[in-house]
């Protein structure tokens, strides 16, 4: 496929025959490096790590063990995430520096090692502030602990719907092991099953917690094979577990398991004075290498097939120009993935846009780096009608559907986005974007779908699921 | 000779006694394909097979000529299975495999070949240094299944009281293939509340069970504490126990016990124990009853044997006066390992199912 004049594809050499790093399991007596381990790949195929694969057995303690183990104070939470955080992001911890860490991560994810770079910080935030975030999702009327002289005379107190939270985490982005911290300073025990796409980030950040002052039987890490997944949800009291639709509809029943599926974030535009917002379009689709579920999946443009392809055209301009990088290239922007897996992803990309018409990527996205490993360029297609099913198909690279968009649409096509960017001074339509139910958030004028903040909710708080309350009364 | 060759001084050897393998095969092949001493199966089947048992079957390597009888075992007339050189009362039971894949098959036992298996078992366990006299508490299919019978003996024999459990593994394995894990799940709670009544109540120092079944008891503080107590060596069988399982549980969770595999199937009748090895040797490895019970491990795409240390698909062979049941491939990976001095065929270890970590590449979505 075409690609832009200067390109450089060379594979950078790599840390040559460094011994094989050892990702252990963290269970209630430490680490315990398992008989059974898998090789964590990088983009090339080429061996990273071993990841330990512990079975059922394994997990079943490790979460009898958090369940009977106490928490640690609120203050003294407080200091260890904030010291974890710390250490995260700046010190050595399980042997991996933290440029090792990233370049590690860079190299098997196949993220840009600047968009690694960024969500470290984002992590050791999170991690620094987790305290203080979970208090803006407290009830006003809401006590923090029963001891508040409020309960005298009877009052609402915030306490915990459980025990011992599970995550099934999700490796696109490391970002994602953010929220879950949230948890912990809650004075949840935490078991975490880490995707074997990139088990990295929730190793070094479990590691970290331990030696920040987290006892073995506070925080958990197993990583299992796929038939043992359920054990860890069955378990644990509450559960967060990352996934598709098929996720969301086999959980979306159950209230004891907040289900994140796709994002299917979209922008919508109105009036005329789309151009001056391009680079928060473009920004929206690419930034984190489009691998996020708070990248723009669809841009409704009002207007006719016209104004859609103006939008699509500028877009096509734009991402095209973005070069083919291995993924620890500081200059990296685009996601790269096992050539087989881009492959796959190119089909089912090409199969979903039939009936669309292609601004770019219309003869495939996969530009081979000649090493096992691909880069993912961004696709722009356009498609006739705002309600058209392709809106939905949400890609892990930077890939947009654009569709026109009239006021007769109303807002059906703009449901189930996790963010919502609208580009517009229509008040009313503002009202009803907020008031809709499938919108998680809603951003008006110039800004990002990816725009995120520690202490705002970024699919309700995560404490509206962990959290309950109840009355005291004491004398 | 002189009872029509109703007897024969290898298959009927003394219970204690190991024949020799070549030996074996070519008495059982003379016994299995001889008009007046073969089952109407075999007998049968000669005329449809490329070679000719009588004279080119003498060794392990010649019992890979057989075809893979084993789904003929589905339809067949149980009375076809039992060869005709048996007395009525030799036969001992008809039983049934656990119809995973399927309606069940069906194999015969005789009382000759209970007398076998038992006394192998029952040298195995006296090496093993397990207690005799001591009650048995058994959480393992019975009925039309081969074990609960075979334990039913075992218990007699080393002179303990048998005390059961009823479990129907066919209910759990289609709960499980219907997406009902819970009710799976409900079934091993189930089980695992009536195991605790004798536990409590009675004098346990032998338990055998499945090892999810174990996993269930080991989820009870209850249980573990009232295992650790009484009893003092568990056979597990009839389904995988990967290696970090089994070092937790010999290690964390029933450290003072012994531990002890099997590894079988009801389609030879039996199988193999998991050998006593030195307990720093952190390697599972069982050895079956040869050479009536033989394996192999073969690269299915070649059908040729790997290399020892290499994993690949088990075949097994059951040679006896009862049943020949040879050239069965199973669904079950397992690694080659060097048979013990004298044993005909592979030893094996780590015997597992196909891995999955994941269900499928998935492509939509970002997660």
């Amino acid at each position: 496929m075409p690609r832009p004049a200067g390109v450089v594809t060379e594979p950078v050499s790599e840390v040559a025959a460094a011994p094989p790093v050892h990702l252990d399991a963290f269970g209630p007596n430490g680490p315990y490096r398992a008989r059974n381990r898998m090789t964590v790949p990088d983009v090339t195929g080429a061996p990273l790590a071993e990841l330990s694969i512990v079975p059922p057995l394994f997990v079943q303690r490790g979460i009898a063990a958090l369940r009977s183990a106490d928490p640690l104070p609120p203050e003294q939470r407080a200091e260890a995430l904030e010291r974890a955080g710390r250490l995260f992001a700046t010190a050595t911890v399980g042997g991996l520096d933290p440029d090792s860490y990233r370049h590690l991560v860079s190299r098997c994810s196949g993220l840009p090692i600047s968009v690694v770079r960024a969500a470290t910080g984002i992590v050791a935030e999170a991690a620094q502030q987790a305290s203080a975030t979970v208090l803006q999702a407290r009830p006003q009327a809401a006590a923090g602990q029963w001891r508040d002289p409020s309960t005298r005379a009877g009052a609402a107190v915030w306490t915990r719907r459980g025990n011992v939270f599970a995550v099934h985490a999700a490796g696109n982005h490391p970002g994602v092991h953010a929220l879950w911290l949230e948890a912990l300073a809650l004075g949840y025990r935490v078991i975490v099953r880490p995707s074997r796409r990139e088990p990295f980030t929730p190793h070094r950040l479990v590691a970290a917690l331990r030696e920040a002052g987290f006892a073995d039987d506070h925080v958990a890490l197993t990583a299992t094979d796929h038939t043992v997944a359920d054990t860890v949800i069955a378990g644990a009291d509450l559960s967060l577990v990352y996934g598709g639709d098929d996720v969301v509809r086999k959980y979306g029943g159950h209230n004891t398991v907040l289900p994140q599926g796709p994002g299917r974030a979209k922008i919508l535009l109105t009036g005329a004075d789309w151009r001056t917002h391009l680079d928060v379009i473009v920004d929206s689709v690419a930034d984190e290498g489009g691998t996020a579920c708070i990248n723009a999946t669809a841009v409704l443009v009002e207007g006719g097939a016209a104004e859609a392809a103006a939008v699509a055209d500028a877009l096509a301009g734009r991402l095209a120009a973005i070069p083919s990088l291995p993924p620890q290239d500081p200059d990296a922007v685009l996601p790269v993935q096992p050539l087989a897996a881009a492959r796959a992803v190119e089909a089912y990309l090409l199969r979903s846009a039939r009936g669309a018409t292609a601004h770019l990527g219309g003869d495939g996205i996969v530009d081979d780096l000649g090493d096992g490993s691909a880069v993912l360029r961004p696709a722009v297609f356009r498609l006739d009608r705002a309600d058209a099913p392709q809106t939905g198909v949400e890609l892990g690279f930077p890939c947009v559907w654009v569709a026109p968009w009239t006021r007769a649409d109303g807002i059906a096509p703009l449901r189930e986005s996790l963010v919502l960017t609208a580009i517009t001074d229509d008040e009313q339509l503002v009202e009803r974007l907020v008031d809709e139910p499938t919108i998680s958030n809603v951003y008006v004028g110039d800004h990002p779908t990816y725009w995120m903040r520690p202490g705002l909710p970024h699919d309700r708080y995560l404490a509206e699921f962990l959290m309950r309350t109840k009355t005291v009364l004491r004398d | 000779m002189s009872d029509d060759g109703r007897t024969d001084p290898v298959l009927d050897c003394p219970a204690e006694e190991t024949p020799d393998g070549q030996e074996l095969i070519t008495a059982a092949m003379r016994w299995h394909f001889s008009p007046r001493t073969g089952s109407p199966f075999w007998l049968e089947r000669a005329a449809t097979l490329d070679f000719d048992p009588l004279t080119d079957v003498k060794s392990f390597d010649d019992l890979r000529l057989f075809p893979n009888i084993v789904n003929e075992l589905r339809d067949v007339r149980v009375e076809e299975l039992i060869p005709r050189g048996l007395a009525p009362d030799d036969l001992y039971g008809v039983y049934e495999s656990g119809g995973t894949t399927g309606a069940p098959k069906r194999v015969i036992c005789t009382t000759d070949w209970m007398d076998r298996w038992l006394a192998f078992s029952q040298r195995h366990l006296d090496a093993r240094g397990c207690p005799r006299g001591v009650n048995w508490l058994a959480l393992m299919p019975d009925g039309p299944h081969i074990f609960g019978a075979a334990l039913r003996e075992g218990a007699k024999r080393s002179g303990g009281i048998l005390f059961t459990v009823d479990m129907d593994p066919r209910w759990v394995k289609k709960c499980i293939a219907e997406g009902r894990g819970e009710d799976a799940a409900r079934y091993a709670d189930h089980l695992a509340t009536q195991a605790g009544f004798l536990l409590e109540t009675q004098d346990i120092g032998v338990m055998i069970t499945t090892p999810p079944l174990l996993q269930r008891l080991a989820q009870d503080d209850r249980m573990v504490e009232l295992i650790n107590e009484k009893v003092r060596y568990i056979q597990w069988g009839g389904a995988h126990m990967d290696a970090d399982t089994r070092h937790l549980f010999g290690t964390e969770v029933f450290p003072g016990v012994q531990l002890q595999g099997a590894y079988g199937s009801t389609m030879i009748l039996g199988g193999s124990l998991e050998r006593i090895d030195p307990p720093a040797e952190d390697v599972c490895v069982f050895d079956p009853f040869a050479p009536y019970i033989s394996f192999s491990v073969i690269d299915p795409a070649t059908g040729e044997t790997v290399p020892y240390g290499e994993r690949g698909q088990v075949v097994m062979n059951h040679v006896s006066k009862a049943m020949l049941l040879p050239n069965n491939l199973e669904r079950d990976t397992a690694v080659r390992m060097r048979p013990p001095e004298g044993q005909m065929g592979d030893s094996v270890a780590d015997v597992s199912p196909v891995a999955t970590f994941d269900d499928q590449a998935v492509i939509e979505g970002v997660y």
